[in-house]
């Protein structure tokens, strides 16, 4: 796997998109939570009102509840990630390389495991911003004494939402092939259809919203700035955590016995 | 023993028949040209091979040996057009092909000066022109010195020299024991290098053997007359009612009679101008490949 890595890092370290949509994540994700925290916090002087909305708020950025606010930041800059992922998909099929490394000698399999080593490494590296922008955070705004590692189990819950995202842009690239339709299919599943249907759902007192194939992942990680009081979710985290598992399985199947079978042609 | 068997493969989409029952065998170090016109199946087959498309029926073997990755890792493939990545240097796209293949990065400085690309080495593979991305993909098929190489149309986009220093190549790779499949529609270019062809039309294998079985065994006693004159279609429809015509084809600014074997060009003369056509060109072609391939294949264009 390891091999096959390296091999996918020699097709993208001279890609400037790869770098561009990279760094947007790993510089952009840390500036912004830096950039919405020190304003939330230093913002002193407005009055009793402000008091009043951050008492019921809470606070997102000091422990333990910065891990939930730098999950739920991460996975709304990830959706770029995603998207990088479908181009690297779908850009093999545009040069025809996807031929090539077959001709070259490796299996289809050994192309998806490519792939999959490419998931891997955004997900571990994305998980890893996720993490470190959080302790800082809360190193620098929690004040008195605190367990850092409570509600660490976010940033988990961050690496199976990165996970259930690729995953999916890893079915759309496979299956669309052509670059520009994927997408836009992948930006209105995440952005459209997928909200939409939970919508729909949970407007129906129904709790099925929360198994669609991205919100269960979402729901992992809700807005911090949400009350506790309005969560409708009775789910609990664990049935979701199967759910994304599921999903994964079920689309990594998918990917395998289609690529397996198809003619490799443009 | 055969490099490579081809066993019953048959390929369709849909309602398209794009090869039906091929079956052949390339014998260790022969040049094997696979020849006919486009959209004959030719990539189809290759493409078969190599295993990036699938058969809808029937199989091949390398080396006796069913097709593998590691099979496939040592045989030098240029199949359809040159697929690289277009950001990197063309050095770059070699070092992912070695990597693939399992071999070294050593190779590369050879294989790039051995299609005169070395001194571009560090361009891009978009700034390139078709000539030199055709190149570029021949010196890739070159990385590991693999004994097979699988060409298709490896002249494709060549200007007259390259066309000969590739040729050349070719023969030179021949001469050192490598055996080499080559796909062309070109005639001229299977007859000048070739061994061994196989004539494939509309998905059906017309004929196999070496060159020269291939040009003597003649089962049609047939020969063919060039001719032209002012106005070839008066001239085709004339032609076309002559006892002893067996079939006329138009090629470029000429006609190509098959015709009975006792046919002189003298006959074909007289009746042209008793017709009251006066030919401007009458030349009797000896028996070559192309009159071979047009007596095989009954020389109809399947685009």
């Amino acid at each position: 796997m390891l091999k096959l890595f390296k091999i996918e890092w020699l097709k993208i370290r001279e890609y400037k998109t790869f770098w561009a949509l990279f760094i947007i994540f790993l510089v952009m994700d840390p500036l912004a939570f830096y950039f919405i925290a020190s304003k939330y916090m230093e913002s002193h002087g407005g009055g009793q009102q402000e008091v009043m909305i951050k008492a019921f708020l809470g606070s997102p950025f000091v422990f333990p509840k910065v891990w939930q606010f730098s999950a739920w930041l991460g996975g709304l800059f990830f959706v770029m990630i995603g998207m990088l992922y479908i181009l690297l998909i779908t850009n093999e099929v545009q040069y025809r390389t996807h031929r090539q490394n077959i001709i070259d000698g490796w299996s289809r399999m050994d192309f998806l495991k490519a792939k999959l080593s490419l998931l891997i490494f955004f997900v571990l590296t994305s998980t890893a911003v996720v993490f470190i922008s959080g302790l800082l955070i809360g190193l620098v705004y929690t004040e008195g004494s605190y367990d850092i590692f409570e509600q660490v189990y976010y940033v988990g819950y961050f690496a199976m939402m990165a996970t259930i995202y690729l995953m999916s842009a890893f079915l759309i690239g496979i299956l669309v092939k052509r670059t520009g339709l994927s997408i836009i299919i992948y930006f209105a599943l995440v952005c459209i259809v997928d909200n939409v249907l939970w919508l729909i759902l949970t407007l129906k007192n129904s709790q099925f919203g929360y198994f669609l194939p991205l919100e269960c992942a979402d729901s992992l990680v809700p807005n911090p700035f949400k009350p506790t009081m309005m969560e409708k979710r009775t789910v609990s985290d664990i049935a979701l955590i199967s759910t994304i598992a599921a999903y994964a399985l079920v689309f990594g199947y998918v990917i395998i016995n289609y690529f397996r079978k198809s003619d490799l042609k443009t | 023993m055969a490099i490579l068997t081809v066993d019953n493969i048959s390929k369709t989409y849909g309602h398209i028949r794009a090869l039906n029952n091929v079956s052949f065998s390339v014998p260790a170090g022969t040049v094997f040209g696979i020849l006919g016109p486009n959209g004959s199946g030719k990539t189809t087959l290759l493409g078969i091979i190599m295993d990036v498309l699938r058969a809808t029926q029937g199989s091949y073997t390398w080396n006796g040996q069913k097709g593998s990755n590691e099979q496939r890792r040592k045989i030098g493939t240029l199949l359809e057009t040159p697929n690289f990545y277009p950001y990197l240097s063309a050095e770059s796209n070699l070092k992912i092909a070695a990597e693939i293949k399992g071999q070294g990065l050593e190779d590369i400085p050879k294989v790039l000066q051995a299609v005169n690309l070395y001194q571009r080495r560090k361009s891009k593979f978009n700034t390139y022109s078709l000539g030199m991305k055709q190149r570029l993909a021949i010196a890739s098929s070159l990385l590991g010195d693999p004994d097979i190489l699988v060409f298709d149309e490896p002249t494709n986009g060549l200007d007259p020299a390259g066309i000969a220093e590739i040729r050349d190549l070719i023969q030179e790779l021949n001469r050192n024991g490598k055996t080499i499949i080559m796909a062309s529609h070109i005639l001229d270019e299977v007859e000048k290098v070739c061994t061994h062809v196989a004539i494939i039309q509309k998905g059906d294998l017309k004929m196999v053997g070496s060159v020269g079985e291939v040009l003597s065994g003649s089962s049609i006693k047939a020969k063919i007359i060039e001719v032209a004159s002012h106005d070839l279609a008066v001239l085709e429809n004339v032609l076309r009612q002559m006892k002893g015509v067996l079939n006329v084809n138009l090629s470029e600014n000429r006609l190509l009679i098959t015709c009975e074997e006792n046919m002189s060009a003298e006959q074909l003369n007289k009746y042209c101008f008793e017709k009251g056509i006066i030919l401007s060109r009458l030349n009797l072609k000896t028996k070559s490949l192309e009159t071979r391939f047009l007596e095989i294949t009954g020389s109809q264009s399947d685009r």
